[in-house]
């Protein structure tokens, strides 16, 4: 089986409260300085999927493709690291500051191109937008089903079994191939790269492809960015006094109900 | 997040193996060590997961099915491994010492017996020089081994083994010779493999620190090994053999004693800016500024001094100075900077409740085991003057 992963480099979410600082007037995020960029949590997991799945079946290869600057390489590396076979990234000035829709075209060019692919796999969402379109808008463009938010994906015949994580249960689907699965972390924990994978994967060239070498012009974005801007928080504490547990309890509660709370 | 601990490292893949480790120990290591360690419980989920990734085989060469990496990879490694826990860079040394020497000095069957074993943990190597009576001073070892026929038999009792109970294969250093002078002459190194009859494990001490590994007595009561298990056919080069392996040795205790006051750092710096005293955070207060700046100023020191050696003895030269320095810079601001942390932190550091204590508890070993403070500054100095002749 031919999977492709798409994987994306993310301003690390453990990243302080402190450090993280917005540009308004440029509207873009200041990189926290000396914190490195991280690959997408999600991510691992869907190359961990494409593992898993490759093993069961036996063969294919699996290609990872990532679109950003020339860090983003760096989550290639780990994809490669994990097991995965190729690199491809997508790097052009003109992708700088894109919108999702246009982001899925570029991959849509890239999945094309590499060609053969039985599957496509992206995490559930990229945890600094934490939109989680990309998939569709991917599915969209090829004219391939969709299946969010896995927990579980097995090869079934000639398709996919999918289990997907809903807010109240689990929901099972079958797809046919080839289609785009977008995983969840409730997949369990991807594998740590093992030390020869890494020297391996150090070996590897990731192949960079611009929007050139995709044929594609991404035209104006649809979802223009408004405004970025960091919410203020305020809070107040207020200690509930009170002789006893039960006068400290109502009188918690006629403030509660004061504040139209309760 | 914290600084990036593989930027000092050289080699760019030593580099990103060292962050992909560091990125284990934060998951793995870190939120269970102090369990562990509370419980004196041998890890053996973590051990799994260093023998995942190919950890015990880092040093073997590829040959032999290993990874045949850099000892400033390998130097790197240490150091994350101790700045979750110091016992598991402690588990490892033996083990990549062992495998060393006999890559180093021993015969080709020694190695093909050996060295494919050690790329996983199944065959553990523990090291075995120190005796109720001998320690520092090592060609003072009692123990002996005789020739009789086509066996050595060894008798004496030896203290002090880091993972005793749990090797496979011990390199046990032993007088051939008990009148020879000089007295290096006499010592010869045996690998004696676990099940060896007459080879006792003894009790397990209790330790302040350096906890969850097994640190043991060992006794041979009329042990019979053959003579192809002396390390490299050679009798009387013990002692040359297991003094290159313990500049491995060295560099080991050098990164975990980095690791450590890395760990120490790291807290401090994150508590200093949380704790308030007096109105602000006590990082506010001058005092703990220059406290916390004197600390990383040390650290990266001794980063930087561990893997210079450690490159030292990539390049093939003999490395006992570098490695002595290292061993001894690093291992002792460990302990300053542990202590410091206590500090900083005040009476919670005190309670098990942090890691501050183990910190503290862990650090004094480094100054004492592979050879003391002492032993590294006459080591540094009888090499440095060799270097000033009049
Ligand atoms: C937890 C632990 C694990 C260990 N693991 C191992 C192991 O796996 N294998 C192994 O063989 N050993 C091991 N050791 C032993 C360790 O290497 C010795 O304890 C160490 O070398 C010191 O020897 P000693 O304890 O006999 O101290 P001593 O040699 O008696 O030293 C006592 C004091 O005298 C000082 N001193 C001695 N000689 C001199 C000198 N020439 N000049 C100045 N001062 C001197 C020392 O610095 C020290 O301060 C371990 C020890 C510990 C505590």
């Amino acid at each position: 089986m031919n999977i492709i992963v798409c994987v994306k480099q993310i301003p690390d979410p453990e990243t302080p409260a402190a450090s993280f600082k917005v540009d308004e007037a440029a509207k873009k995020v200041i990189p926290a300085q000396g914190i490195a960029p991280v690959v997408n949590p999600y991510d691992p997991q869907a190359t961990e999927a494409a593992l898993r799945l490759k093993d069961a079946d036996g063969g294919g290869k699996i290609t990872v493709i990532s679109l950003g600057p020339d860090t983003a390489r760096d989550a290639i590396k780990h994809a490669l690291a994990m097991g995965a076979d190729e690199g491809v990234l997508i790097s052009d000035p003109a992708f700088a500051s894109i919108d999702n829709f246009q982001t899925a075209a570029a991959l849509a060019a890239a999945i094309e191109k590499v060609g053969d692919a039985d599957l496509i796999l992206m995490g559930r969402a990229a945890a600094d937008w934490d939109m989680g379109v990309v998939p569709a808008g991917v599915g969209q463009i090829l004219g391939l089903p969709v299946v969010t938010v896995a927990k579980g994906i097995e090869k079934d015949g000639d398709g996919l079994t999918v289990t997907r994580v809903l807010d109240d249960g689990f929901q099972t689907v079958k797809a046919p191939l080839p289609a785009i699965v977008s995983v969840s972390n409730e997949f369990g924990e991807p594998r740590y790269p093992q030390l020869r994978q890494i020297m391996m994967a150090a070996k590897k060239t990731v192949q960079v492809w611009s929007a050139a070498d995709l044929g594609i012009d991404t035209g104006a974005s649809v979802m223009p960015l408004e405004a970025l801007y960091q919410p203020k928080v305020e809070s107040n504490v207020e200690i509930i006094e009170g002789d006893t547990p039960e006068e400290k309890a109502r009188n918690l509660a006629q403030k509660l109900r004061a504040a139209k709370l309760v | 997040m914290a600084r990036d601990f593989a930027a000092d490292i050289q080699d760019p893949i030593a580099g990103e193996i060292v962050t992909n480790v560091g990125v284990w120990v934060d998951k793995e290591v870190k939120p269970q060590a102090s369990e562990f360690e509370h419980a004196d419980q041998f890890p053996e989920p973590l051990l799994q997961g260093m023998s995942d990734m190919g950890l015990f085989g880092i040093k073997i060469p590829e040959q032999y099915g290993g990874l045949d990496l850099s000892f400033e990879c390998y130097a790197g490694v240490c150091m994350e491994l101790a700045r979750g826990w110091m016992s598991l860079a402690g588990i490892i040394n033996t083990h990549v010492l062992v495998g060393y020497a006999i890559n180093e000095y021993g015969t080709q069957e020694q190695k093909d017996m050996y060295l494919p074993k050690f790329v996983k943990p199944d065959m553990r190597c523990a090291l075995s020089i120190t005796e109720p009576d001998a320690g520092s001073d090592a060609q003072a070892i009692k123990t002996t081994a005789r020739r009789d026929g086509d066996d050595y038999v060894i008798n004496g009792q030896k203290m002090w083994v880091t993972n005793g109970h749990r090797a496979g294969v011990y390199l046990v250093m032993t007088k051939t010779d008990t009148t020879a002078q000089p007295r290096h002459k006499g010592i010869t190194a045996f690998l004696v493999p676990h099940e060896t009859p007459g080879f006792i494990k003894g009790k397990k001490f209790e330790k302040l620190g350096y906890k969850g590994v097994e640190t043991t007595e060992l006794a041979f009561e009329d042990a019979r090994v053959p003579a192809t298990a002396v390390l490299g056919g050679n009798e009387g080069r013990g002692f040359q053999h297991i003094m290159s392996a313990l500049e491995v040795g060295r560099i080991n205790v050098a990164a975990r004693g980095v690791g450590v006051a890395q760990a120490a750092f790291d807290d401090s710096i994150r508590y200093a800016q949380h704790r308030e005293a007096f109105g602000v955070p006590i990082f506010q207060h001058q005092a703990q500024q220059i406290r916390l700046a004197e600390m990383i100023v040390k650290i990266r020191a001794a980063r930087l001094l561990t893997l210079d050696a450690a490159r030292k003895k990539d390049s093939g030269v003999r490395s006992d100075l570098d490695a002595g320095i290292a061993k001894l810079y690093a291992t002792e601001i460990a302990n300053e900077c542990a202590l410091d942390a206590m500090r900083i932190h005040g009476g919670v550091a005190y309670s098990k409740e942090l890691p501050v204590e183990r910190y503290y508890r862990d650090a004094p070993l480094m100054i004492i085991a592979e050879g003391t403070s002492d032993i590294q500054k006459t080591v540094i100095a009888r090499n440095i003057v060799k270097e000033y002749p009049i």
